[in-house]
């Protein structure tokens, strides 16, 4: 349809993603990106439309591009059940309580699911770990760093 | 409270001032309830025991262990315990000198037997770090805080298992503790139920 050879074809869909994924990849101001594609001596109406189509793809390239960063299983979400064991073989007539979790993990686009349990006092602890935890970007420490960063 | 035929042999063996002497009987009690709770292998070089014969000290050993589990097993009273002993012909002081025993350590067997069995990974603690990401060699300019979770694990078997980590941002880490939280609040609340 477009009556031109395979070769450019090729060669244009590869220098288009090779534009737009540089430039997403570096955040690239508007201003920068014209002066970037300035060289290539296009016409203004086909700089232009090359700019909207950078601003328009460039969130989405950027969340694709955030996939190919090494990484951990990261966290889906968490169910839990509240259980009190009576009796087991080796005792009978007890009563002790736990917390059993399960925890889901996305990893490399499957998720996993684990089961584990805990004690009321380590619940209460580790509640009071992960508090901090989220505490800690809050402090001047880690303002600073992100105020200086941008 | 029942025991075995083996079981109650050895009881027997141990009621009999002929073969067992006093002092080597409290010495044996002492010995099959430090072989059960701290000393697996020591237990039985106690110099009062070194004149009994060796089958009847093994004999007798198993007999009072198999008493020792069975009555922390069952919870059972002292009313019960004193009533076993008594089918196996044990005077009057000897089943006292047990269950003064047998008190002074059912907590610590109750816990002991409490921790055998089977149960999903056991969650003992845990390590958190938060990062500023800033760049990646496939993206700059990230600019994101994350956080990477630790959570050490115990197997209820082996003891030792590799920590299950994970990666949050902070939404999803407070999301994981609003839900701990919930868990809490339920547990507060039925315990006082």
């Amino acid at each position: 349809k477009l009556n031109i050879g395979v070769d450019a074809v090729q060669h244009g869909v590869e220098g288009l993603t090779y534009l737009l994924t540089e430039s997403s990849k570096l955040m690239i101001s508007d201003i920068d990106f014209q002066d970037s594609i300035h060289v290539l001596g296009f016409s203004d109406e086909l700089n232009k439309l090359l700019l909207q189509l950078y601003l328009d793809n460039r969130k989405e390239i950027r969340n694709i591009l955030g996939e190919l960063a090494p990484k951990l299983p990261s966290y889906h979400s968490l169910e839990w059940r509240l259980d009190v064991q009576l009796a087991s073989r080796s005792l009978r007539q007890q009563i002790k309580p736990a917390v059993t979790i399960k925890l889901h993990l996305n990893q490399n686009e499957h998720q996993t699911a684990q089961v584990l349990q805990t004690d009321p006092s380590t619940l209460l602890h580790l509640i009071q770990q992960l508090e901090q935890a989220l505490g800690e970007m809050k402090t001047n420490h880690c303002r600073r760093i992100v105020r200086n960063m941008k | 409270m029942e025991l075995s035929a083996y079981a109650q042999g050895g009881w027997r063996l141990l009621g009999d001032p002929r073969r067992f002497p006093r002092r080597p009987y409290a010495a044996l009690l002492r010995a099959a309830f430090r072989s059960l709770l701290d000393q697996p292998h020591a237990a039985l070089d106690d110099p009062d025991l070194k004149d009994i014969d060796p089958t009847v000290l093994k004999h007798c050993h198993a007999a009072a262990a198999t008493c020792i589990l069975e009555a922390g097993k069952q919870k059972a009273d002292i009313s019960a315990i004193s009533a076993c002993l008594e089918d196996c012909k044990l005077d009057k002081e000897r089943i006292e000198q047990f269950c003064t025993e047998y008190q002074k350590n059912k907590d610590a067997l109750e816990i002991l037997l409490g921790s055998i069995g089977r149960s999903p990974l056991h969650i003992t603690d845990v390590s958190w770090r938060l990062e500023y990401q800033i760049k990646s060699n496939q993206l700059h300019k990230t600019y994101q805080p994350s956080y990477l979770v630790s959570l050490n694990v115990e197997n209820s078997d082996s003891g030792s298992h590799p920590d299950v980590s994970f990666s949050c941002t902070m939404e999803q880490l407070q999301d994981l503790v609003g839900k701990l939280k919930d868990a809490a609040k339920s547990l507060e609340r039925a315990t006082q139920m």
